[in-house]
């Protein structure tokens, strides 16, 4: 009897050791209502720094940890080369590994609220001044319902379309004139196969989510929308479908679609990069990865406004937001919202500021003034534009069509990312099967997205 | 002519013995006979295993019952991440892409190590430079494998398969932009790089096999495949039996090729059951299917493993 009390005594200790050990994992939101000590002395770390084989844009990015803990002597800065990736982002996420701030893709933002992920950075952004600076409409993108403030949206871009000056001149199209219709593009993309071998007159992104991000920026261009404004419910229709349909028509009737149709991000700017590719659709950013890393030509580079079907309807709006950990301090999340207003945009309000960081941009030959969408006001952003016109390095007439676009401006479906995964099949279905049933598919996709939307709520 | 050998009898008889009285466990008996520090030396031991091996395992349990995203306090759901998961339009074809690849690896790589080892030890001369050949692609690492094989999968005319196979006439083939061909290429890749350790073990079973056998299936005239089918073959039945067992567990894990190679596509055609564990987990941030999903095929591949042993136990000879 007694051993039986004995085991049974065992087992119940291990399984409560168990559970405990189980229970060790969790965290939370808090510090955003605490008040933050401005002249505490605190360390942070922040992310993005190059890795060493950049060795120029490493030596740049370490300079301005020191001009900016001389700003802030009770600021120790830690740099770190951790980037924002898909693949690991939500396990460092929830592991609590992540620095104190870096970039993310504004994809994540309304996801990481919804979910409580991120601290509430209202009164720090207030505290140091930062919120009045910041444009409205990209405010947006990162407020919840009660219009507090989570993440500071500053690398902002509509997606367009991407084009090889080099390779229209070959196929004897206007190197100047981008296509602005989806039916141009199909035009220009049989032209171009047919005249430049071993050329993709166009390009498609297919996977790791990316299919989906560009079938969704297709459907806006063509009048619809993916997921309700409510988030609830998919609304996919006509529009997908038409884009799904012109999309098989180049692949299987034009044959304009080269022979690769498993594109992640990198592949296709590298393809792109390489000349195999004349027309992709890509946001302008686009430019500094070709040219800086792959070593594209940049007098080859161009870029036009997202082309539109059945009159203009707009494009889908993107770019990059500076993050903050959750499980910071107040403190260091103060610390890290002037770590973020030092390097994102007090360049925007200091003209010898935004000079010296132009310069230094450019000897690092990162592309300084690539077309985007302001992160400030429009006026305080020409303003910057001119203070820095002399080291301006990126060939922006060749973004005239981008430049000069004045689509409406869409932003990303509910839960962009699932949303998005949902996608990625349609667009390789039809890409690599000439009988797909478009109509099936979207109908398909729709359930699945409605079902992932019930689930997240 | 057979003998079988009986043990003598010494024909003593035991002297009666008392029956043995029960030893009552006292504390300080216990403690006198080193049981106490006995314990002390396990406890590091037991905490250690019980933290690192059992605890992610009770708390992937624990989550696959919750929402949680590790950061936002958890919510209990019950059942629901489980319902959640079991309905998804998308696993049936993710578990049928896993058992058309286990099926796969079984007919096309399965034999592939057995019959290198088998060549190799047949060498007189030169074996181990077969040897070298045969294992080098387990010393490059799976990603950078990979990536290699990408441009050799290139399905234009100029990709590295596809020019070889022009040479013959044949091709240019789609390979991992085909429904119909992503799966099997994925399967010749793992077949390259998993062969050569594979057989380094079998060769290592061949050594062991009594040379007697073989001097006598040759006195009595057998030729190599005589001698292959019905001496080396039997020889190396449990061997066999493991290394297939293993090759199943680990074909129902399949994770980095499809995510490097295909990311799932074309059209979900290489979407294996892992690789949707991982876009619950690290796409969608949803780590209580992620893990309701895991729980699922744990459980399933510890029946697999039952059901395995009870079939191939009547043909093991030990």
């Amino acid at each position: 009897m007694k051993k039986h009390v004995l085991r049974a005594g065992l087992a119940v200790t291990a399984a409560a050791a168990l559970i405990a050990l189980a229970g060790c994992s969790g965290g939370g939101t808090e510090g955003a209502s605490a008040t933050a000590d401005p002249k505490a002395k605190v360390t942070i770390t922040v992310g993005d720094e190059p890795t060493a084989d950049k060795k120029a844009d490493r030596e740049n990015f370490l300079k301005k940890v020191d001009d900016f803990q001389k700003l802030y002597p009770n600021i120790t800065v830690k740099p770190s080369t951790e980037y924002w990736q898909a693949q690991t982002f939500q396990a460092k996420l929830a592991g609590g590994t992540l620095p104190t701030t870096m970039n993310v893709s504004l994809t994540y933002s309304k996801q990481l609220i919804a979910n409580k992920q991120l601290p509430n950075m209202t009164p720090y952004l207030k505290q140091i001044g930062l919120l009045d600076k910041l444009n409205p409409l990209a405010l947006d993108n990162v407020k919840d319902d009660k219009g507090d403030v989570y993440t500071v949206p500053y690398g902002l871009f509509s997606v367009g379309i991407a084009y090889n000056r080099a390779i229209f001149q070959q196929a004897g199209l206007d190197p100047d004139k981008p296509p602005t219709t989806w039916d141009e593009v199909q035009q220009y993309a049989k032209t171009i196969a047919q005249k430049v071998p071993n050329v993709a007159g166009y390009a498609q992104l297919t996977t790791n989510n990316t299919g989906g991000w560009m079938l969704t920026t297709m459907t806006y261009s063509m009048g619809g929308t993916v997921t309700d404004s409510s988030g609830k419910k998919a609304t996919m229709g006509a529009p997908t479908e038409k884009a799904l349909q012109l999309l098989q028509d180049m692949r299987w009737k034009d044959n304009s679609m080269g022979s690769q149709f498993l594109y992640n991000q990198d592949d296709i700017r590298k393809a792109f990069a390489a000349g195999k590719i004349g027309m992709v659709l890509q946001a302008p950013d686009a430019y500094d990865q070709a040219v800086h890393n792959y070593g594209m030509k940049p007098a080859d580079y161009g870029q036009g406004a997202l082309p539109q079907a059945d009159g203009e309807h707009g494009t889908l709006t993107g770019g990059t937001i500076a993050m903050f950990n959750a499980k910071a301090s107040p403190n260091e999340l103060l610390a890290a919202s002037r770590w973020v207003e030092f390097m994102n945009f007090q360049k925007y309000f200091d003209q010898d500021f935004a000079v010296a960081s132009a310069k230094a941009d450019a000897a690092s030959n990162t592309a300084v003034g690539t077309p985007g969408l302001p992160p400030v006001s429009q006026s305080v952003y020409d303003t910057y534009l001119g203070w820095i016109k002399d080291e301006i390095n990126v060939p922006r007439e060749q973004f005239t069509g981008y430049i000069d676009s004045k689509l409406k401006l869409i932003p990303e479906p509910a839960d962009a990312q699932n949303t998005y995964a949902t996608l990625d099949p349609l667009v390789q279905k039809v890409l690599t099967d000439q009988n797909a049933d478009i109509k099936q598919l979207v109908t398909q996709a729709s359930t699945a997205i409605d079902r992932n939307l019930a689930q997240q709520r | 002519m057979t003998q079988t050998l009986e043990r003598p009898s010494t024909g003593i008889s035991r002297p009666g013995r008392p029956p043995r009285r029960k030893r009552r466990l006292s504390f300080t008996g216990w403690f006198r006979s080193g049981g106490f520090v006995a314990v002390l030396f396990a406890v590091p031991i037991v905490l250690t295993f019980l933290y690192f091996s059992w605890g992610p395992v009770v708390s992937g349990l624990v989550m696959s019952f919750q929402r949680t995203n590790l950061v936002a306090a958890p919510v209990w759901v019950g059942l629901n991440n489980f319902a959640f998961v079991l309905t998804d339009p998308e696993l049936p074809q993710a578990a049928l892409n896993t058992v058309y690849y286990a099926a796969l690896g079984l007919i096309l790589g399965f034999p592939v190590p057995i019959i290198l080892a088998v060549f190799i030890n047949e060498l007189r001369r030169g074996s181990w430079a077969y040897n070298l050949l045969a294992y080098l692609p387990a010393v490059v690492p799976p990603v950078a494998g990979i990536l290699l094989w990408k441009f050799f999968y290139d399905p234009s005319s100029d990709g590295i398969f596809n020019s070889i196979l022009s040479w013959v006439g044949l091709g240019p083939f789609p390979w991992l932009n085909s429904e119909a061909m992503a799966m099997p290429s994925l399967v010749l890749y793992t077949t390259w790089a998993g062969a050569g350790a594979t057989a380094i073990i079998y060769l290592a079973a061949i050594g062991g096999i009594n040379t007697e056998l073989y001097e006598a299936a040759e006195i009595d005239g057998s030729g190599i495949w005589s001698r292959l089918w019905h001496v080396t073959l039997p020889q190396l039945r449990n061997i066999i039996f493991i290394m297939m067992l293993l090759q199943l567990i680990g074909t129902f894990q399949l994770f980095t090729e499809p995510f490097l190679f295909t990311g799932g596509g074309p059209n979900n055609a290489t979407q294996t059951v892992m690789l949707k564990i991982y876009k619950y987990a690290f796409v969608n941030g949803d780590y209580g299917s992620a893990t309701a999903l895991s729980v699922i095929l744990a459980l399933f591949l510890c029946l697999l493993s039952v059901v395995y042993y009870y079939f191939t136990r009547r043909w093991s000879p030990s």
